[in-house]
């Protein structure tokens, strides 16, 4: 009895100490070395293996303008995606946690439903949407603009797409973080003599930060991976680099070359994050 | 008095049933009742189903209703299909050495490029008797089941006056202007850019890639849409998102019964035919050969033909196939006049290079 009312402030490791930790971590462990680890170092031999073992997949990638482009592309558009979800995000959470009450509970039911709904159905739905038989089309024609310009198959059309489905990661975050923020310090500020809008800029603004960072850096980082919406709602030039390697592996059956591509982007991603934890530190990504 | 106390495992000294033992007993029957069916499945079913792999949606009813079920119900074997096909798969199953599916269809030319890469079974000849099929009928370590046509299709209402009749005409932007889309699949794509550049279908191969890709650049601009799976292509020409479109004959067969006004065009069409072929070192394999030659009967092949107007591989099938419908296939002797035929080998060796170029071509 003794022992439950002092020992455990600390959670689970008093007796048995480390050995119990690892057992209780054990079999988490397991599951993603054996399911994802391992799959991951494959790839990285496959990358140097296929055809021959030699770096030439990799001096193919960087060599051939092609693939650069792409890359850079890549990062371009999640550039863009991560700003105008945090330029529709951020106003949203705010909202959310500021007004509070059957308001909030509504924007968040649908922020909530959104995330829930598979993403494939809304790539469609956004295909039925902008196609030639929906709505937007039908609305330029009844402004008399006939043919209607192509909003399908485009640059715009996939980044909406993307935007569209990354929104509730960013709201989420944001909403995370505003949370935490205490009103008083915006009543304190008003005391002080500072309009709503200083207020804002000089005191919300800054301890939303976090969350920003937070929410920019998940979107961005889904984003560089995203494999369908581009497919199914972009043109031929706006594929991005999970197309790509989408291609080399069932088209042209390029799996050295596809691997390569693939460490490469996983790079990308780590150094991102090793940057990311450098500013902020990885272990604020989970509040 | 005796006590009635619940020991700690909780199995009273009465042994009347607590709530806790009854639990226990419960969940264990829920566990066996659910896994059951697994263990007693796996018991029964071995040797007797049959994985293959289909294009999916319409031609995977049709294959159904034509091949797949009179197959079941001639032999017992249960048929379990996966789509949709695709070329990795067939070397991702040979490499790993798992076998999702164990029969798949391929065009000619792809039968020569797996053969290159030696992924396909060979010929079982104790199961397949030659004397029961047409002549020419086994090619490239398969069995032809039918031909496919490629061809030009456009929405008769965006062209009241006459739409495109060839790949001419669908290179003409003033004369015919619309959206168009084509098949991302660069040995379809290219013969087409010759063609439209004034090529004679007898002359096409070897093909002259650059040249071919000097025409495409004149298009590339018009093309809205590269579709890749057959039912996006039904889509797009359903929805009208596309006036005209390079699209296999047997959906647009399928758009026409749907009342969708469409009109399929025949000249300039491709006509590839399509193998049955097995994938190598797969445990099923004999059920495979049996499946496949079952399939070349031409009663079933008349009746795929019918549904999916895909000319049958099977000359005989031709007696089961009034004329009014027959005129629809690509094997029509009138249809085959005005289409050419892919060259397989040159095709196949290659596929690989050019399919590279095409790709990299799409993305500048």
């Amino acid at each position: 009895m003794t022992q439950a009312a002092t020992g455990t402030a600390t959670i689970g490791i008093d007796r048995g100490g480390t050995l119990r930790a690892w057992f209780l971590v054990g079999p988490a462990m397991l599951f993603i070395g054996v399911l994802f680890v391992l799959p991951l170092i494959r790839i990285v031999v496959t990358s140097v293996t296929d055809p021959t073992v030699s770096l030439r997949n990799y001096v193919e990638f960087f060599s051939a303008g092609l693939y650069a482009r792409v890359l850079a592309n890549t990062i371009y558009t999640a550039l863009t995606v991560t700003v105008c979800c945090l330029l529709l995000g951020y106003p949203l959470a705010y909202v959310i946690v500021r007004r509070g009450g059957t308001l909030a509970v509504i924007l968040l039911l649908v922020v909530g439903m959104s995330f829930w709904t598979s993403f494939l159905v809304r790539t469609y739905a956004w295909m039925v949407i902008l196609g030639n038989r929906g709505p937007v089309v039908a609305a330029f024609h009844w402004f008399g603009v006939d043919p209607a310009p192509q909003v399908l198959y485009t640059r715009f059309s996939s980044t909406l797409g993307m935007v569209h489905i990354l929104i509730p990661y960013m709201v989420m975050s944001l909403y995370a973080a505003m949370r935490k923020i205490n009103p008083d310090h915006l009543r304190a500020a008003a005391s002080l003599g500072a309009s709503p809008f200083q207020a804002f800029r000089n005191v919300y603004l800054p301890l939303s930060l976090p969350g920003v960072v937070n929410g920019c850096t998940l979107v961005f980082i889904i984003c560089l991976g995203f494999y369908v919406t581009p497919v199914l709602l972009g043109g031929p030039r706006d594929q991005m680099i999970a197309g790509l390697i989408g291609e080399q592996i069932q088209e042209l059956l390029e799996w050295g070359l596809a691997s390569a591509m693939a460490v490469v982007l996983l790079a990308t991603t780590l150094a991102l994050l090793a940057i990311y934890n450098r500013l902020v530190g990885l272990d604020k990504l989970w509040g | 008095m005796r006590h009635n106390s619940t020991a700690a495992n909780g199995i009273r000294r009465d042994g009347a049933v607590t709530r806790r033992r009854f639990l226990g007993s419960g969940i264990v029957a829920a566990t066996s009742a659910i896994v059951a069916p697994y263990v007693i499945r796996s018991a029964a079913a071995k040797g007797e189903t049959l994985y293959i792999n289909t294009w999916g949606g319409s031609w995977e009813r049709s294959a159904s209703e034509s091949f797949f079920q009179p197959f079941t119900k001639a032999t017992g074997v249960e048929i379990k299909t996966q789509s949709p096909v695709t070329f990795a798969k067939l070397k991702a199953e040979v490499v790993t050495g798992q076998y999702e599916w164990d029969v798949t269809t391929q065009g000619q030319p792809d039968c020569v490029r797996a053969l290159r890469e030696n992924l396909l079974e060979p010929v079982n000849y104790k199961i397949v008797d030659p004397a029961k099929l047409s002549p020419n009928a086994i090619t490239y370590n398969g069995i032809a089941s039918h031909a496919l046509g490629t061809c030009l299709a456009y929405r008769k209402d965006r062209f009241p006056n006459g739409g495109p009749q060839s790949w001419k005409d669908f290179w003409d932007i003033a004369r015919f202007p619309g959206n168009r889309s084509m098949y991302k699949n660069a040995a379809r794509v290219l013969p087409a850019a010759l063609l439209a550049d004034g090529v004679p279908r007898d002359k096409l191969f070897p093909l002259d890639v650059d040249r071919a890709f000097r025409k495409l650049d004149q298009i590339k601009p018009h093309i809205k849409v590269w579709w890749q799976d057959g039912s996006q292509s039904e889509q797009l020409l359903r929805d009208n998102e596309v006036d005209m479109i390079q699209i296999w004959n047997g959906r647009a067969a399928q758009l026409i019964r749907q009342k969708v006004p469409v009109q399929l065009v025949w000249r300039d069409a491709e006509i590839l035919t399509v193998n049955w072929i097995v994938v190598r070192g797969t445990p099923r394999a004999d059920l495979a050969w049996k499946y496949i030659q079952f399939a070349h009967q031409p009663e079933l092949q008349a009746k795929f033909a019918l549904t999916m107007d895909y000319g049958p591989a099977n000359p005989k099938a031709f007696e089961y196939i009034p004329e009014a419908a027959a005129k629809q296939l690509p094997t029509w002797h009138e249809n085959e006049k005005v289409a050419y035929h892919p060259d397989p080998e040159w095709t196949g060796a290659h596929m690989n290079d050019i399919a590279k170029r095409f790709n990299a071509w799409l993305v500048s």
